[in-house]
């Protein structure tokens, strides 16, 4: 059986500044794996494991994401190869275009595959469309929201919690899915992993032709911070202080 | 046959220079950091002396120093006065004599990467928990189940070396009153703001050391570092000494940010990072054994550490001693024999180096100093006594220097201040 995870790289959020112009200062930010991201690795690298399968791992990411670190992080989770497009013009790419290009990496390299996972959303934008676009450019079904899954046969058969029940629903492969944080507690890679991961095969390629976006962005900034009220109450006017705490609760 | 053919263990000034040594003669080196990069566990004032760092790469100059060291102030603080002394020679600026300011962060990722170019291999984020010994020697590392060998362990893993007593080389915990607790805040400030607070050209910077009144009047002091675009404000205090203080070092720190002599200096600076740490100043007597069978010990979690008051050192002496690791380790490697003889040249080779030269020379340094309270309460307060005078003009009689100099010195006891002379002298 053969598994492509799909795995965003971004800024540790960790480290994302708001100037004082509500702009975004990524200079201090190292690039990490988009935290949902670990848990759809983890449930892939699950799944190969007990369907004696093979995971890829695929990236559309900016040249940033190129880093020695990040991808021997990436590899250390389980995963056999890693496929990486890096590109700077992916910077401002949207859910269509990472699709397109996911697309493009997963022809050329593991057309063969039977199931592809994808993370709950991105640390970034978190638009949660890659997953459906991505199904739609390969033409297979696409389901998301998964909190369990075990391969049958030809179909997967997978858990959607909901509110009051568990959903079972049969997929049939290949398939695109998109899994929730809860089905895969990321793993610690140990020391062993972290080894193997610097001598398992990775390919890095800029990306070929234009990149096609459906959506503009005009502009990203913070969100105002409201200015706080100061309101300042005389020592002992306790009485004040709690009937104003009161209001506000109301 | 092991893994590799050393592990050195912690990616500071000490751990990545023996990585480097020992991947540049051809040697399989493994680095395991429990940060997620190098520098992120570390902190310092942070100035360091580049002369042994000039022996291990010719290059030193592109590493993310921040500012060469042009100014060295040493102030000594009574609760309401400031005495301050700055001095600068351009013979102080020389290659070879010559100091930076220094953030961790970037410097400590410079040197792993100058090691990982030469062929070590790192992990990071991995915490090792044990050591393999295999009768009685050291043979490789344990984190998370996962056991890696080598034929020689280096201990490079910080003043908080638990694994030097794993290795059964350290006697016990350093004693309270033998390491010091750090606080230290970097502020952001544009360079040329810098410049012209510290009175600096652009690229150079200073040293800026506090006694007294900053450490609350105990064994301690603060510090002041100008880097490129921040500076480093800091107290470190004798741990023993804190723990009697109804103020915590925090805001013994808080305190000294807000002196009219310091606030200026870091007026409208954005707080950009804030870190604690633990600080080895016992000097020679607190450190543990340096070689063990398969195993050595380098950098902080040596003890390679002293402070005197008007310098303080550790980072040349961690970088010096990793090198030295790295070329003993090589010499055993080669000889085929990692045995604590086989690696014995270690302690030989530092100890005739300037690390144990220094070391032993400021032997009773960490002592007199602890033993010399009034170098933190009572000198400071003296000087202001005698300095303030000097320079009032409020229409009362005025005294010659003699005769306002003379009451205050004798206050303190002359004998006393002679005593404290010699021994200051001796030991320094």
């Amino acid at each position: 059986m053969k598994i492509v995870v799909a795995v965003k790289v971004v800024a540790d959020d960790q480290d994302i500044f708001v100037s004082g112009d509500r702009s975004l200062d990524y200079s201090k930010a190292r690039q990490i794996i988009s935290t949902y991201d670990t848990n759809a690795i983890e449930a892939a690298a699950q799944l190969a494991a007990d369907n004696d399968g093979t995971v890829v791992a695929i990236s559309a990411s900016t040249t940033k994401a190129d880093d020695t670190k990040v991808k021997k992080d990436i590899l250390s989770r389980g995963i056999d190869e890693l496929f990486m497009v890096a590109d700077d013009s992916l910077e401002t790419a949207d859910s269509y275009a990472t699709a397109q290009v996911l697309k493009g990496i997963v022809d050329a390299n593991a057309s063969d595959y039977d199931l592809i996972l994808c993370g709950d959303g991105s640390a970034d934008l978190y638009a949660g469309q890659v997953d459906v676009q991505l199904a739609a450019a390969l033409d297979v079904p696409v389901i998301n929201e998964v909190t369990g899954l075990k391969v049958e046969g030809d179909k997967v058969v997978v858990e959607r919690t909901l509110e009051d029940e568990v959903e079972e629903i049969e997929v049939p492969l290949p398939a695109v899915i998109s899994v929730s944080p809860n089905v895969a507690t990321p793993r610690i890679p140990g020391m062993r992993e972290i080894l193997a991961a610097g001598k398992k095969p990775s390919s890095v390629e800029g990306l070929a032709g234009a990149l096609e976006t459906k959506v503009e962005v005009e502009d990203i900034k913070a969100p105002e911070m409201t200015p706080r009220k100061n309101e300042i109450f005389a020592e002992g006017d306790i009485d004040a202080f709690a009937a104003a705490v009161a209001e506000a609760l109301k | 046959m092991a893994d590799f053919d050393a592990i050195v263990i912690g990616a500071g000034c000490a751990g990545n220079v023996a990585a480097y040594t020992l991947a540049s003669a051809g040697k399989a080196v493994l680095v395991v950091e429990r940060g997620n990069y190098a520098g992120a566990k570390n902190m310092t004032g942070g100035r360091i002396y580049t002369h042994s760092l000039a022996k291990v790469f010719p290059d030193y100059q592109d590493a993310p120093l921040q500012r060469k060291i042009t100014h060295e102030r040493i102030s000594l603080m009574s609760p309401d006065s400031n005495f301050t002394v700055d001095y600068s020679a351009r013979e102080l600026e020389e290659a070879g004599n010559e100091s930076y300011s220094v953030l961790r962060g970037p410097f400590d990722q410079w040197l792993a990467e100058k090691a990982e170019n030469a062929g070590a291999e790192y992990i990071y984020g991995i915490a090792v928990e044990d050591l393999i010994i295999e009768n009685g020697k050291v043979s490789g590392i344990i984190a998370f189940g996962d056991e890696i060998t080598a034929d020689v362990v280096i201990l490079a893993d910080g003043v908080n070396s638990l694994l030097t007593s794993k290795a059964g080389l350290s006697k016990k915990a350093p004693a309270i009153n033998q390491v010091a607790v750090g606080a230290k805040e970097t502020i952001e400030l544009p360079a040329e703001v810098i410049e012209s607070r510290f009175l600096c050209n652009p690229g150079e910077g200073s040293s800026w050391l506090f006694a007294g009144d900053c450490s609350n009047g105990i064994v301690g002091g603060a510090f002041i570092y100008a880097n490129q675009d921040s500076v480093s404000v800091g107290i470190v205090a004798t741990m023993s000494e804190v723990l009697k203080q109804d103020i915590p070092v925090y805001q013994m720190l808080e305190n000294f940010k807000q002196r009219p002599e310091i606030a200026p200096l870091i007026r409208d600076g954005k707080t950009v990072e804030y870190s604690g740490h633990v600080v080895p100043e016992g000097g020679l007597h607190m450190m543990p054994e340096i070689v063990g069978d398969g195993v050595l010990v380098a950098g902080d979690a040596a003890m390679l550490c002293m402070n005197l008051g008007y310098t303080v050192r550790g980072m040349d002496l961690a970088v010096a001693s990793g090198q030295i690791a790295g070329e003993a380790a090589i010499k055993a490697l080669d000889a085929g024999d990692t045995s604590k003889a086989g690696l014995a040249q270690y302690k030989t080779m530092l100890d005739n180096s300037f690390v144990m030269r220094d070391m032993k020379l400021y032997e009773s340094a960490p002592e007199f100093l602890e033993t010399s309270p009034m170098m933190f309460r009572g000198v400071p307060e003296m000087l202001r006594d005698i300095m303030t005078p000097l320079f009032k003009n409020n229409g009362e009689p005025r005294q010659h220097v003699m005769q306002i100099a003379m009451p205050v010195v004798k206050k303190m006891g002359l004998f006393k201040l002679a005593k404290f002379a010699m021994k200051a002298v001796k030991s320094l």
